[in-house]
């Protein structure tokens, strides 16, 4: 069976990709639940109560497909996450408005030894194959680890994500999507990345590196990629920042 | 070389620092000829402003001499005389593309300390604090002006630093104060404040076509300013009840439009929540008659009230009401200097306004502390002083 993890990202399967956000034994709950009530909406036409039976055959529609999907917009309309929160993940998540068309801001982010350019905590990212990556972090105190990614969605000019493999010091996985704004305001540039900080003394640099990677800091990055984009510099003033 | 250093309320020094390098590839250096004191230097001078630091140089109005240019600037040359706009601006956000200068969402790299004050950031400005970006001013002898392609306007020969120095900020500010008016020909605009925002805001009216401009202060040699340079009726907020005045001087109405040229200072406004320390500054100071209150009350209905006033936090007791009742139009903001720098300039240079009659005090930087009290306290006739950054002091020190 297809574990829920590869299953996030298969390239390809659908061209628009949506996030799984449903765990698995909900999953299935969803599709044994939506087939029975979409099953006794039907039934209901025959009794004419008519708009009570089309609600049922909606709802049990919705909730077979997220099963299938691991998606639901519902959740993801009231900002829920079944899959994520069981883990003991830290997930960030930021957006921010370029004034750029999103071919550029896609074509800058995937080359992806730019990321330091604006990620503060990166030191480097070395692309080591085609879909491989090697990354190197630094954190408070000239602490630094290592892992190596793999990129997992690559639709250009839409969206990238990546996951670290092996016995990642600090694995992390995460997703960028880059939509049009609407009018001639650029692009909206999504980043959602999860950390997995492991417990014990072992990873103990890598859980401090982890938590100084926090939502401000991911928004200053972005600040940073904008101003790179839109000015080709980045703004630094006398009383530094 | 020699700047004009903020070292706490009320206590401005002429120290020595280290002159300004280039930082980035669009930056440029400018050797500075002259430079001017606003009235928003005020706010920083009695420390209404949270954000400065011992040693930060002061300055957003300067004009001079291109020394040195980064490799990215195409446009200037080592030599060209500029005019520098206050507001620091990218020119490639979507605000710049718009002709919101002053809204740049890129050239402040504190942008998060406004975002927390105020849901979003601004420009930076020089020499305006770590909020508007910790940008070092133009009270020196050089300063660094980065995106020195987008801002810096070039001098016409034939015109002098003193008649173009004023298009950095306060004669921009004035004219966007009366824009922001929508004036119809023959509308009364009231200005609250007759000091140079106040003046060059009464002058644009007319340029704009205003009939009828009214000045509002309390200082008489800016009063006269008013009547004089800039034919306006005048108001002696503590001599008269203002709005009984305006009153009479519309037939009953009101002002077409009124305009905040105080700020501030006047209104008692402070800055609450994230910035305690200038909360508990501001307890400290009196609470001034609300200028803004009063432009409120008085603005006819259906009017614009057109803030140009430096506002920094919270207002007390506005009469919202007011607003809403009489279908007003707020607007207000820092200027956007860049839209206005060609058009004005071609003004100047066809005479067709002289803003030079504002100043009252030329100075040596060196002499910038006695400046500094000087328009503070509105002594001696001050209205604008400008300062020679390599003219020798003529004080003993
Ligand atoms: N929006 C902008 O971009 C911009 C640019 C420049 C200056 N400013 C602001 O404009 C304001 C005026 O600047 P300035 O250089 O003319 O300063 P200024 O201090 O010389 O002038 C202010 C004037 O207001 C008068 N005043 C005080 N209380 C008053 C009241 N209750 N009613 C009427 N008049 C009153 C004072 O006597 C003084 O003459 C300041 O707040 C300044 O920060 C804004
Ligand atoms: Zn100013
Ligand atoms: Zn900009």
């Amino acid at each position: 069976m297809e574990s829920i993890r590869s299953g996030a990202g298969v390239p390809g399967r659908n061209r628009r990709q949506k996030r799984i956000n449903v765990g698995r034994s909900e999953r299935k709950a969803s599709v044994i639940g939506g087939t029975t009530l979409a099953l006794t909406g039907l039934k209901s036409f025959t009794s004419k109560r008519f708009l009570p039976g089309l609600a049922m055959v909606v709802a049990g529609g919705l909730l077979i497909y997220r099963g299938k999907t691991g998606h639901c917009d519902l959740y993801q309309a009231i900002g829920a996450d079944t899959f994520h929160s069981g883990h003991s993940g830290l997930r960030i998540e930021k957006v921010l408005t370029i004034n750029r068309p999103p071919q550029q801001v896609y074509e800058f982010w995937r080359n992806l030894e730019n990321l330091p350019r604006f990620m503060q905590h990166l030191n480097s990212v070395q692309v080591t194959g085609e879909k491989t990556s090697h990354w190197q972090a630094r954190g408070p105190g000239g602490l630094s680890i290592e892992w190596d990614a793999e990129m997992m969605d690559d639709y250009p000019g839409q969206q990238i994500s990546w996951h670290s493999t092996g016995a990642a010091e600090l694995p992390n996985k995460g997703t960028v999507e880059f939509t049009a704004a609407p009018g001639d305001r650029g692009t909206e540039v999504k980043v959602c990345v999860d950390y997995y900080p492991p417990g014990g003394a072992a990873g103990k640099a890598a859980a401090k590196i982890a938590h100084a990677i926090n939502a401000q800091q991911l928004e200053e990055d972005l600040k940073r990629l904008k101003q790179i984009l839109e000015t080709g510099e980045i703004a630094t003033a006398e009383a530094g920042r | 070389m020699r700047a004009v250093c903020w070292h706490g309320k009320h206590d401005v020094r002429v120290d020595t620092v280290p002159d300004p390098q280039l930082r980035n590839a669009r930056d440029a250096i400018i050797k500075v000829t002259l430079t001017g004191v606003c009235g928003s230097d005020l706010h920083l001078y009695n420390g209404l402003i949270p954000g400065m630091k011992q040693g930060d140089i002061l300055g957003h109005e300067f004009v001079g001499e291109v020394a040195e240019v980064g490799a990215g600037v195409t446009r200037l040359a080592a030599g060209d005389r500029v005019v520098v706009p206050f507001p620091i601006s990218c020119g490639e956000c979507w605000y710049c593309k718009h002709d919101l200068w002053a809204l740049c969402d890129n050239s402040n790299p504190n942008s998060r300390l406004l975002e927390k004050a105020y849901g979003d950031t601004g420009a930076g400005i020089f020499g305006y604090s770590r909020l508007y970006g910790g940008y070092s001013g133009g009270q020196a002898e050089y300063v660094r002006v980065p995106y020195a392609d987008v801002g810096p306007a070039k001098i016409p020969s034939g015109l002098s630093d003193e008649q173009v120095i004023f298009l950095t900020d306060i004669f921009p500010t004035g004219y966007q104060a009366a824009e922001n008016c929508a004036i119809r020909a023959g509308d009364t605009v009231a200005v609250w404040g007759c000091g140079p925002v106040g003046l060059m805001a009464m002058k644009s009216a007319t340029k704009l076509g205003a009939g009828k401009v009214i000045g509002i202060d309390s200082v008489p040699e800016r009063l006269d300013m008013a009547h004089i340079e800039c034919g306006a009726q005048i108001v002696n907020y503590q001599e008269q009840d203002v709005s009984e005045a305006l009153h009479n001087l519309t037939g009953g109405r009101g002002p077409d439009a009124c305009i905040d040229a105080v700020g501030m200072e006047a209104s008692g406004t402070g800055i609450a929540g994230v910035y305690d320390a200038v909360k508990q500054t501001l307890r400290l100071e009196s609470d001034r008659a609300g200028a803004l209150r009063q432009l409120i009350m008085a603005c006819r209905k259906g009017g614009t009230v057109s803030i140009a006033g430096v506002y920094g936090g919270l207002v007390d007791k506005m009469p919202m009401g007011a607003v809403f009742a009489k279908g007003l139009t707020l607007r207000a903001g820092q200027t956007h200097v860049q839209k206005y720098l060609s058009p004005l300039m071609e003004l100047v240079e066809k005479k067709e306004i002289d803003t030079t009659f504002l100043i009252t005090h030329r100075m040596a930087l060196q002499d910038a502390p006695a400046g500094y009290r000087l328009f503070r306290e509105k002594h001696d006739g001050c209205i604008k002083i400008v300062m020679d950054p390599r003219a020798p002091s003529r004080r003993a020190h």
